[in-house]
């Protein structure tokens, strides 16, 4: 299914590229419709075919050896960053669950946290790190990147958390109060077990958001290495080299799918465990 | 205001199970929203003895359960359970609760559910196992040990509950319209499993109920209320014997039945609310 939608947006590529304006569509002066001559939009097989050659001219290394060593690169830094973000927001979560007044005290700054532009906020945030220095530790780059990303992927873990972790019924709650149990009983045998189904699709919305965040900040904070820089620098080639560019997105597009099976991989396992074996 | 005193058979053997000496409630007192949600409550229930609470909708008989329960604190007077003050009785185990929805938790196998409040009064893993089996047989379930709660009907989940409510051998059991949401075979079925529970765990219950033959067929006193402000309007003594399923033809047993229905009308002119199954 998914090979097949694939060939298919291959297919449309292809076919807008015969049948399309070489000039693209105006309509009152603005272009609505793209070129389809080769610059603006080459070939799907150029594409692959630009996998293979050398990356620059005078390098041995191919463009998809490049492509794959940046896609890992970011990918493990999208995962650190996920790591964090999941840890942060569960446990701003649980403290919300705990205590309504930190609820309400700390809810809104964290739906307004996601409204700061990021492009603003990843330039600044490698700038804190970089002055940051505490004994052995010195801050990397590509830190910065992860922090950003976490940055994206706490809010719908906390979100999300709270939400499950407020959805035991007022009932199960009593049945609690009524053994006396301590609070933290109740996180573990009822409020964790119950948040469940909720905590899958924030973990889901918490993965995508950290690709996201590290591609963006790798661009703005100018993290070397990274998918997200060589977007970037492929970019400025696009008028000699329109092929090249494509390449890079194909290996953002590796990225996310990687984190996708991750996240898949990380659930089935969750949801069987937590079901079946409680913790605590 | 109804004083009830304890059968004279039980004076001085031990402590009444609950007593509440004008225990009353208002939600929101002194805002706009004010409820009396119950006037002062005198209620004694003696060891091993079954009271029912009938009453219209809203006229506080849960809201008299959370109160015995220590699941809200009282805005006047007091409330003993087994002697002691409700929020010691709470520590100690000293009751067991009940709903109309048997609120079994869906990830746990029927087992795990009845050993959940022994796992938080710190019970070992083999003596906890133990029990939920002795539970089981008790509720007739041995067989759905290891099923999980979506796999049980609802009198089966109800029994499991109950199973659940008992594990720590509570003296006391608080039940809130237990079989509400069960047909009426099950139901009636559910009734006399109770009676058989009852008698091999000795436990005094407090079964608050919609229906008048199911308060007349379980207890050995049903306190009728009214509503605004909740009170206790009659205390009715059932005198029946021993409960087979003969009972549910007995002309006593209809006597009883009549009696507290007119005590219903009795309180708020009509009995409003009432199911006559
Ligand atoms: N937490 C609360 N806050 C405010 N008012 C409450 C609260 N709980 C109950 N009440 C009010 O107290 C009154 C008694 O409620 P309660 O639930 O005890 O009635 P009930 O006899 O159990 O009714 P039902 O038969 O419908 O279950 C009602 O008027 C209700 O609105
Ligand atoms: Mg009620």
């Amino acid at each position: 299914m998914f090979v097949l939608s694939l060939v298919l947006a291959a297919a449309m590529w292809e076919l807008y590229k015969a049948v399309g304006p070489e000039t693209g569509g105006k309509v009152l002066g603005m272009r609505v419709l793209p070129k389809a001559e080769d610059r603006a939009m080459p070939h799907v097989w150029e594409m692959f075919q630009r996998f293979g050659r050398a990356e620059v001219r005078s390098s041995k290394d191919t463009v998809l050896e490049a492509v794959v060593s940046g896609a890992w690169y970011s990918f493990r830094i999208a995962l650190a960053g996920l790591a964090l973000g999941t840890a942060v927001g569960f446990g701003l979560a649980v403290l919300m669950a705990r205590f309504r007044v930190v609820e309400r005290g700390l809810l809104p700054w964290l739906v307004v946290s996601q409204t700061v532009p990021l492009i603003a906020l990843a330039p600044l945030v490698a700038s804190w790190g970089g002055k940051l220095h505490i004994g052995g530790f010195t801050w990397q780059r590509w830190m910065s990147a992860s922090i950003i990303a976490a940055f994206l992927a706490f809010f719908p873990m906390a979100v999300g958390a709270l939400r499950g972790l407020s959805s035991p019924p007022p009932a199960a709650l009593e049945l609690m109060d009524s053994y006396a149990a301590p609070w933290r009983s109740t996180l573990f045998k009822l409020r964790i077990p119950a948040a469940l189904p909720y905590l899958v699709p924030a973990f889901r919305l918490a993965a995508n958001a950290a690709v996201a965040g590290t591609v963006i900040a790798e661009i703005s904070a100018g993290v070397r290495g990274g998918i997200g820089r060589l977007i970037l620098e492929y970019m400025r080639e696009a008028t000699g080299d329109p092929a090249k560019v494509y390449t890079a997105v194909f290996g953002a597009a590796a990225v996310g799918l990687l984190m996708a099976g991750l996240v898949a991989v990380v659930e089935m396992t969750a949801t069987r465990h937590l079901r079946k074996e409680e913790f605590a | 205001m109804t004083e009830i005193a304890v059968p004279t058979g039980q004076v001085g053997a031990a402590a009444a199970a609950v007593e509440a000496r004008g225990a009353a409630m208002t939600f929101n007192a002194g805002r706009p929203n004010e409820v009396i949600a119950l006037a002062p409550i005198d209620l004694t229930v003696a060891p091993g003895e079954l009271v029912s609470l009938i009453g219209p909708s809203g006229c506080g008989k849960s809201t008299l359960l959370r109160l015995i329960a220590n699941l809200l604190e009282p805005t006047d007077g007091s409330l003993l359970i087994n002697g002691k003050p409700a929020s010691q009785a709470r520590l100690d185990g000293d009751y067991g609760m009940a709903f109309q929805q048997a609120g079994l938790f869906d990830w746990r196998t029927v087992s795990r559910n009845i050993e959940l409040p022994l796992e938080i009064k710190g019970w070992d893993r083999t003596r906890r196992r133990a029990r939920a089996l002795e539970m089981l047989e008790l509720v007739r379930l041995c067989d759905f040990a290891d099923h999980h709660p979506w796999e049980l009907s609802g009198g089966m989940q109800q029994r499991v509950a109950i199973a659940r409510a008992l594990s720590f051998e509570p003296k006391l059991l608080l039940m809130d319209e237990p079989f509400g949401a069960l047909d009426e075979m099950t139901r009636e079925h559910m009734q006399t499993e109770l009676g058989r529970i009852r008698a091999a765990t000795g436990a005094a219950v407090i079964f608050v109920t919609h229906s008048i033959p199911e308060a007349v067929f379980l207890s050995d006193r049903v306190a009728v209320m009214s509503a605004r402000p909740g009170r206790i309007e009659a205390v009715i003594d059932v005198a029946l014997g021993e409960r087979t399923e003969l009972t549910r033809g007995d002309p006593l047993f209809f006597k009883h039945v009549t009696e507290v229905r007119e005590a219903l009308r009795a309180g708020h002119g009509v009995g409003g609310g009432m199911e006559d199954r």
